[in-house]
């Protein structure tokens, strides 16, 4: 029995230990705290390519977390899910491999970025209590364990919204986040009762073998879509990212985005995994897409008109999700039909999790080169920045480099993903690929305003003491850009070897289930 | 190859795009390099023209702010945007009453 | 009928805590509204495990009783519980924080951040 089959539990191990050890930790001072801090974020993304690696080289992992057997096999022959699993298929590794990357890039950052604060082993506390909690949620294989998760990530995540608490804006974004999360949280929890209710399991694969599409059913997929598309910010329950994003310090913000997605990753999982073809009709598909286009249109709509810096990034935020949204709802409506997946559902949904990749890519490295200009200008309002790409060139042009890549300009990983979407979306609507160029015209609109007005333009003299950021933090973007640009200049090895197994691990429902239940279900 | 990604109804080449865009640049450098022949570097013709007025030392003071970009945007928009404004109030029990809303909408879709 | 009265009242439960967080003015009776919320689904986990007839779930009266009501929610009820406390501590806290920054409970003029 060889360590690699701990694997799956060590990823959310590992940083949990970091988590409880850094306050004693701390006790000795900044370095170690420093060490510590960038030791375990270093050490829980290697263990996350490492079990990317193995998912990919050896099949779906299940792993029973404290036993042997996964079910109980009753007297009268048939066996009972009892423990709580952890079941990773590629897509799961591939989002535990997101979530290790965004975290090391973030800790990296906030060496640097954090250090004239107080109250920092808490946040290193924090912080890595947020990591253990995302990879939790996609590693898991149980519903109420998704729960537990998705509360721990949660809890984590408002206490770091709120850390620069002697500021009213970030106590109240705090404050409206925390209202909105734990409400829908607790409608996936009745989601989760309501199907406990019915089938006496949690288990998401048994679940998925024996679910009848009946009433209790639609509600409770309800409750889980909504309450998930709420979590990773699709409109109309978006109001609170702006809000936390903007208020959160740069590299939480980093993290924020990995947690949406993983809620992302959730949302599909049940969508495709644990109800599958057992919906019948197009209608949740239909409701998927029409989020997205809403999400889209509505996120870089209010992102133009925007003064502050983050605040517009956060919305741009709400937009690229409603592109993933429609490039997995698209694939969602194309599930059944082997000829329309053949057709464009496949590359619908390979579009989907590529899109998801590159913006969990770009996306944190934008709100970084924000928390690089709020370090340097100690100003996060456009209109008193200016002229900056004289003093700041390293931040300047990673800032380029992702603001090409969110807006869909070759040759760039954005513009590859997109281009699936668009032309998998087209086969369904024509009017859905419009609403997405229209988005990404918009969407560069918007940057182009951002880097005129924080770049060029001439000097100001309220700037002149501006210096590029200390090298730690450049060191934390340039991990993203390099991965940015790798992703864009081998477009179809990263296809192939990254997304399109975990496109096929997604839709297939059949290896999910038999996974956990061994084929006889 | 392996850079070349087969989409189902086209194809995109990463080194393809870069060796035009190089080429392209190529050109467009040589073009903006061809410049008028009585034209001298850090003279009086460098200088910004600000309507005959002293040009201000301080930078602030001639950039056009980002909250007037786009301005033209918004005011043809603006009754879309007053609708958008009136939905991001700000009021966080506001944004609960969306999310049920929207949980309303879609059980209205979803079971009838 | 009288077997749904417990899925009534965790309905009712809902709905009051629904009404309680989107129609108060008060933040403090906001964060009791999500508490009731909390209540009412853990209250529906608890009733969705009985089994009429059913004994206390422990092992060592195993003798004693021929049916047994399901312990697995009662787990998940409990985990929800501690979750449940943990969030209303930490709103609250965010709530004393605000009302010392703001200077007042009314969440219609904690409104800084809008647009």
């Amino acid at each position: 029995m060889s360590w690699t089959n701990h694997l799956p539990a060590l990823v959310v191990a590992v940083p949990l230990f970091g988590a409880f050890g850094a306050p004693l930790v701390s006790l000795g001072g900044r370095v170690a705290r420093n060490v510590w801090f960038l030791f375990f974020a270093a050490f829980s993304a290697f263990l996350s390519l490492l079990l990317w690696q193995h998912v990919v080289l050896s099949g779906t992992m299940v792993y029973v977390m404290g036993g042997s057997a996964w079910n109980i096999p009753l007297p009268s022959g048939m066996s009972l899910p009892v423990r709580i699993l952890l079941e990773v298929d590629s897509f799961g590794a591939l989002l535990a491999l997101i979530g290790g990357i965004c975290a090391f890039a973030g800790a990296l950052f906030s060496l640097k970025f954090m250090e004239k604060f107080t109250g920092l082993d808490k946040y290193t506390a924090l912080y890595l209590l947020l990591l253990s909690g995302m990879q939790g949620m996609v590693l898991t294989g149980d519903l109420f364990n998704l729960f537990v998760f998705i509360e721990i990530a949660s809890v984590a995540s408002f206490g770091l919204v709120v850390f620069w608490r002697d500021r009213p804006e970030a106590v109240e974004a705090g404050f409206k986040y925390m209202v909105v999360s734990t409400v829908g949280v607790m409608f996936i929890l009745l989601a989760v009762a309501f199907l406990y209710g019915r089938y006496n399991v949690v288990n998401m694969a048994a679940l998925g073998a024996n679910l009848q599409y009946g009433l209790p059913e639609k509600v409770a997929l309800i409750f889980l879509v909504v309450a998930l598309a709420m979590k990773c910010g699709s409109v109309p329950m978006h109001m609170w990212t702006p809000d936390a994003y903007a208020e959160a310090p740069a590299a939480v913000t980093c993290l924020l985005v990995a947690v949406s997605q993983a809620s992302l990753y959730a949302l599909f999982r049940i969508c495709f995994s644990v109800y599958g073809l057992s919906m019948g009709s197009s209608a949740v598909a239909w409701a998927i897409i029409v989020l997205g286009c809403l999400s889209m249109f509505v996120g870089v709509s209010m992102a133009v008109i925007q003064k502050e810096i983050k605040r517009l990034m956060a919305y741009h935020s709400v937009s690229q999700v409603g592109y993933i949204l429609l490039g997995l709802g698209v694939g969602l409506l194309a599930l059944g039909n082997p000829q329309e997946m053949n057709a464009y559902g496949m590359t619908a949904i390979k579009g989907g999790i590529y899109h998801l990749f590159n913006y969990a890519m770009y996306k944190p490295l934008l709100f970084l080169c924000a928390g690089a200009l709020f370090y340097a200008a100690k100003s996060r309002n456009l209109n008193s920045l200016g002229g900056l790409a004289r003093k700041m060139p390293y931040t300047t042009v990673l800032f380029l480099l992702a603001a090409a890549a969110i807006a869909g300009l070759p040759p760039f990983n954005g513009y590859v993903s997109k281009l699936l979407i668009y032309e998998s979306s087209f086969a369904v609507h024509p009017i859905l690929p419009v609403i997405a160029m229209v988005t990404s015209m918009l969407t560069l609109a918007s940057f182009v305003k951002v880097f005129q007005t924080a770049f060029l333009g001439p000097e100001k003299e309220a700037l002149s003491q501006v210096r590029e950021v200390p090298q730690s933090m450049i060191l934390g973007m340039g991990l993203l850009a390099l991965v940015i640009l790798g992703l864009s200049l081998f477009p179809s090895w990263s296809l192939d070897h990254l997304i399109t197994p975990a496109a096929e691990a997604l839709v297939d429902k059949a290896s999910y289930v038999g996974a956990v239940l061994g084929g006889g279900f | 190859m392996c850079t070349t990604v087969m989409t189902g109804y086209g194809f995109w080449n990463v080194f393809s795009w870069l060796t035009f865009f190089v080429l392209i640049t190529a050109l467009i450098l040589w073009f903006r390099s061809q410049g008028r022949s009585d034209y001298k570097e850090d003279s009086l013709q460098d200088e910004i023209f600000y309507g005959g007025n002293p040009v201000p030392s301080d930078g602030a003071e001639i950039t056009v702010p980002a909250s007037s970009a786009y301005w033209g945007f918004k005011k043809a928009l603006h009754g879309f945007y007053t609708l958008l404004d009136s939905w991001h109030s700000g009021i966080a029990t506001d944004y609960v009453a969306w999310f049920v809303f929207t949980v309303a909408i879609f059980a209205l879709l979803l079971v009838f | 009928m009288i077997g749904n009265l417990p899925y009534i009242v965790v309905g009712l439960l809902f709905t009051y805590g629904l009404f309680a967080v989107i129609f108060e003015r008060n933040l403090i009776k906001i964060a009791v509204g999500i508490t009731v919320l909390e209540s009412a689904v853990n209250l529906l986990l608890i009733v969705y495990g009985y089994r009429s007839g059913g004994n206390i779930p422990v092992f060592t009266l195993a003798g004693e009783g021929s049916s047994f009501v399901l312990p697995t929610p009662q787990a998940l009820t409990l985990t929800a519980i501690v979750i449940g406390l943990a969030t209303s501590a930490l709103l609250l806290s965010i709530i004393m924080v605000l009302y010392r920054h703001y200077g007042t409970l009314d969440v219609r003029e904690i409104r800084r951040l809008r647009g």
